[in-house]
């Protein structure tokens, strides 16, 4: 509970990491953009599986990935999310704007340390 | 900008889908989650866990899928029940915090919603629902309407007729008619008069209406030989008997029958606007009624379930027209019959005059919400860190909207409920400004269901409107500049600043269409007001004379009446003159078809007919201006003696002819009830014009002939006094039941009094309803214009420190702020002198002698706005020139 009220800036970077998972690897259903990240993350960040599914419905109403019923490898039913256009557009915007962010607050952390 | 404002959209459109759908998808989300729970359990067991620990393990890993259902929940719809609830508690809370704004804003609200409360009633009660009866949208009446003319039409009916109509037609489930006689009512001390009306057997079923007290008219009452009753209207029970229950069951001389009350009706019930109701079965065979004018049925029948008004028409017209045939003469050579609501009846005119009035407060309203408005954006800038700090604590975007939302909706229904109780005292006086001709008898005004549920409309919408901007406003911002923004420095958020601005230049806009709107109601009821009527209505009482039919018929009769009546009214002190009529100013006479002896003309020739007593013209000081008036001998004599008006020279004697000793044939006085034979008059003088067809048209021409000729036509009094009219009341009532106590008086009042009734009241109430709203719209936009300004060099405070300390003159200060609100105000000033070009248009119907874009009245309103908008600048302008730099820079 406190992990979802908290995560105000965490919220975007997960709906980031989300986007370059399905930009990455095509059309996926919520598990295994969950195992994806976890495998990439390697155990870095904790991270509460369910607030992937918040993510990917409020990526759903901006437009930027779109879902349909399919079947999973091992032929059960489940919901794959893929990205849109739109999505890629924002997806580079928002890369590009973390780096920066990132960018300036790796330089100042490195000032600080170094003063 | 643009694209985020997309992306919102959508996301909106979805929610709305979302609430509209959920319950399907719902099940669809729980069974994903539930599969991705399998999934990791699945993977659990298969790296070696027991089954029940894989379980919690997924659990752990997932989290909580009640909490996440919720928070889609969140997402996908727009409210939910109980956080809606608890904004309200909050906002309430919030509010009573700020108790000083909350109230000037609900205030504000209430004025514009009290207002159009008031305004609405009125507009319910006489024009959407003034009927009481049952299902009264299925009643209509019919017209003959000429094909060939563009007349009115007629919508009387002879009895065969109204039997034809009743018998014959396959659209009614119901008919009924009534015909207006005026009733002479017998009692000790003299006559008086009620308006009565004849009534068919079925009535009171037709309106499904039961008595107050006692019982309506039966089918035994209409038998031949039944004894003769009748039944009377509430409003004439209470004003004339004092609401006394014991006269019910007594029996009153009426016409001359001894009749028996049976039964007083509830205060709705109307019909026909008579004071009493007397039961007739039509007859094949026509009668005469008062003043030798055939009875004229008015039918209206009720529209059987599903036959349209259409078919109505087309079945009545068939119905005539088989009359038609026997009967030609009674009926225009091509003709069709229309059918009418009810409604159709009444209010006419009066109806535009509502609309403009509804028009008028729905912009009091919106000057109100724009102040509102204002305030809150105020209120928000001042509460920016609150709604930051709300944010990083969690609350989302959508919820800060409702958050505001639900605080202007808290403030609307506060402004809702103060405003109901300005309508309900504001309708007292509006009720009695309300012109008495216009209302159905039927309607009473008051706050109803429909007008309380109107009132709550109206409060949602203002909350709407106000609280929308601040609400988006609140949600746009960013979350950390308020934070570290305290409160110092530059004025305030730059696009909130803007809206502001824009707000006061749309509400001086609104006030300014407003004000024009009551200047030219104004000018236009002073020039009314200014209408020359060509006589002296001052000092003049007027009463209109009701004689029992049978005893005065003939113009003998009528002259062995009123010669003892004149000589003794010119007997009491401080009577000047006194006079017989047959009409009352500012309306003349009857028309009738007019011949001038030797001249010959292609097209008919009219004239309105009047008769009089010698004393008329001097009554009214109506101007003579060529040869004489009448002598006391020549109405005595009831010579053929006639004197015409100056239009009617112009128009019959273009060429300069010498009009006196001309010969002119009135030909309408062959087919009165009391006929004159020969009727050729010869002129022996001529006035001045007197507005004959009320003030608005122009003065037709019109013939004056001694009352002794004819004992058709109305008999009025008109006595001029030296002393305030109203005085001679009571003197002339007993010199009138003294001469004859058979004759009633009607309507006796100063014709003053009489002309203002019926002539000024629409007009005034148009003008008085406008100014009120408009000076109440001026004063709104004061305080916004006043409190934006306020607001802003407040904000600018230390800038305005930082100024002086620099070297700013006090002058300068107060340039500044005045060149700044006086910009808004010229700002406004322009869009509202463009819109009121347009609007002017759509009044221009109910306006007299001014032009809707009147320039003196466009000039002095702009001046108005103009010095009121610099009043409200120069406050805040003086405080700010006046601050303290060292003060001033302090200041937080």
């Amino acid at each position: 509970m406190t992990e979802a009220k908290k995560s105000e800036v965490l919220q975007g970077t997960l709906d980031l990491m989300i986007l370059k998972t399905l930009h990455a690897l095509g059309p996926q259903h919520g598990f295994g953009i969950a195992r994806r990240i976890e495998q990439v993350s390697r155990d870095v960040l904790q991270l509460n599986e369910g607030t992937v599914y918040t993510s990917l419905l409020r990526l759903l109403q901006q437009g930027w990935i779109v879902a349909e019923w399919g079947l999973s490898e091992n032929n059960r039913k489940a919901k794959f999310y893929s990205i849109t256009p739109r999505g890629e557009k924002q997806l580079a915007v928002e890369t590009e704007n973390w780096e920066r962010i990132s960018g300036v607050v790796g330089r100042v952390l490195r000032l600080e340390g170094e003063g | 900008m643009a694209g985020r404002g997309m992306s919102r959209m959508r996301a909106w459109a979805a929610r709305a889908r979302g609430f509209f759908g959920r319950q399907g998808r719902d099940g669809q989300f729980e069974d994903e989650l539930q599969e991705h729970l399998n999934l990791l359990k699945e993977r659990f067991v298969a790296q070696g866990m027991s089954s029940p620990d894989a379980t919690a393990a997924a659990r752990r890993q997932f989290g909580n899928t009640t909490l996440l259902c919720e928070d889609r929940r969140e997402l996908r719809t727009l409210v939910s029940l109980e956080d809606l609830g608890r904004d309200f508690h909050y906002a309430v809370r919030a509010l009573g915090k700020s108790r000083g704004f909350a109230m000037v804003a609900m205030v504000t609200l209430a004025l514009g919603i009290g207002a159009s409360t008031a305004i609405f009633s009125v507009i319910d009660n006489i024009m959407l629902s003034p009927f009481p009866y049952k299902n009264p949208g299925e009643m209509v009446f019919l017209r003959v309407v000429d094909t060939q003319s563009d007349s009115h039409g007629r919508q009387g009916y002879t009895a065969p007729e109204y039997l034809e109509l009743a018998e014959q037609n396959h659209v009614f489930s119901a008919t009924t008619a009534a015909a207006e006689d005026l009733v002479l009512y017998k009692h000790g001390e003299g006559t008086d008069q009620f308006y009565g009306a004849h009534v068919t057997p079925g009535t009171f079923e037709f309106f499904g209406m039961p008595a107050m007290l006692g019982r309506v008219l039966q089918p035994a009452d209409y038998e031949p030989g039944a004894p003769p009753v009748f039944v009377m209207r509430y409003k004439t029970w209470v004003t004339r008997f004092d609401g006394d229950p014991s006269i019910l069951g007594k029996t009153m001389v009426l016409n001359e029958t001894p009749r028996t009350l049976v039964g007083i009706m509830p205060p709705r019930f109307g019909w026909y606007e008579a004071d009493v109701l007397i039961p007739e079965k039509p007859m094949r065979g026509a009668k005469s009624s008062f003043a030798g004018i055939m009875v004229n049925w008015f039918f209206l029948g009720r529209l059987k379930p599903g036959v349209t008004k259409e078919q109505a028409e087309a079945d009545a017209t068939v119905i005539l027209q088989g009359l038609a045939r026997v009967n030609p003469q009674a009926y225009p050579q091509h003709f069709t019959v229309k059918a009418k609501k009810l409604g159709d009846t009444v209010v006419g005119q009066f109806e535009a005059t509502l609309l403009t009035a509804l028009a008028a407060v729905a912009l009091l309203l919106l000057i109100g919400c724009g102040n509102v408005a204002n305030l809150m954006l105020a209120r928000a800038t001042a509460r920016a860190k609150e709604f930051a700090l709300r944010s990083v604590l969690g609350a989302g975007r959508a919820r800060l909207v409702r958050l505001q939302l639900v605080e202007s909706l808290v403030l609307a229904l506060g402004g809702a409920a103060i405003g109901v109780l300005i309508a309900w005292g504001g309708l007292k006086g509006l009720v009695a400004a309300l012109p008495q001709n216009v209302i159905p008898a039927e309607s009473v005004i008051e706050l109803n269901a429909p007008v309380l549920a109107f009132t709550l409309g109206v409060a949602v919408l203002t909350a709407l409107i106000f609280g929308l901007a601040p609400a988006l406003q609140a949600a746009r911002r960013d979350l950390n500049d308020p934070l570290r923004d305290s409160g110092k420095g530059v004025s305030g958020g730059f696009q909130t600043g803007r809206l502001r601005d824009a707000v006061v230049v749309v509400e001086v806009a609104m006030s300014l269409v407003l004000l024009i709107g009551a200047g030219l109601f104004m000018r236009s009821f002073v020039a009314l007001r200014a209408t020359p009527l060509g006589l002296r209505a001052d000092h003049v009482y007027q009463v209109q004379l009701l004689l029992p039919r049978s005893r005065y018929e003939k113009a003998a009769q009528m002259r062995s009446f009123f010669e003892p009546l004149l000589a003794r009214l010119k007997a009491v002190p401080g009577v000047v003159e006194a006079s017989e009529s047959s009409s009352i100013p500012p309306y003349g006479g009857v028309e009738s078809r007019v011949e001038i002896a030797g001249k010959t003309h292609a097209e008919d020739w009219h004239a309105l007919i009047q008769h009089v007593s010698e004393g008329y013209f001097r009554v009214l000081r109506i101007e003579l201006k060529l040869g004489r008036g009448f002598t006391e001998t020549e109405v005595n004599d009831a010579r053929k003696v006639a004197v015409v008006n100056e239009t009617f020279v112009q128009k019959y004697f273009p060429h300069q002819e010498n009009p006196m000793g001309q010969r002119v044939r009135l030909s309408m006085l062959q087919s009165m009830g009391d006929p004159v034979a020969e009727p050729w008059f010869e002129i022996v003088g001529v006035v001045g014009d007197v507005t004959n067809l009320g003030l608005q048209a122009p003065t037709e021409p019109e013939v004056w002939f001694p009352y002794t000729v004819t004992g058709s036509g109305a008999q009025v009094l008109m006595v001029r006094t030296k002393h305030d009219p109203a005085l001679i009341a009571n003197e002339l009532r007993r010199a009138v039941w003294s001469t004859d106590s058979g004759v009633a008086l009607d309507h006796p009042s100063t014709l003053e009094d009489r002309i203002n009734a019926r002539v000024f009241a629409g007009p005034r109430f148009s003008f008085l309803v406008m100014t009120i709203f408009g000076c109440v719209g001026l004063v709104l936009v004061t305080i916004g214009v006043y409190s934006v300004l306020a607001y802003a060099t407040a904000r600018k405070t230390h800038e305005i420190g930082i100024r002086m300390a620099l070297g700013a003159e006090r002058r300068d200060v107060l340039e500044m702020v005045v060149r700044g609100g006086l910009g808004l105000v010229f700002a406004g000033i322009g869009v509202g002198l463009a819109v009121s070009l347009v609007l002017g248009r759509v009044i221009t119907a109910q306006l007299n002698g001014v032009p809707a874009h009147d320039p003196a009245t466009l000039a002095g309103t702009v001046l108005v706005v103009i010095a009121t908008g610099a009043m409200a600048c120069w406050i805040p302008a003086r405080r700010a020139a006046r601050l303290d730099p060292n003060v001033a820079l302090r200041y937080e």
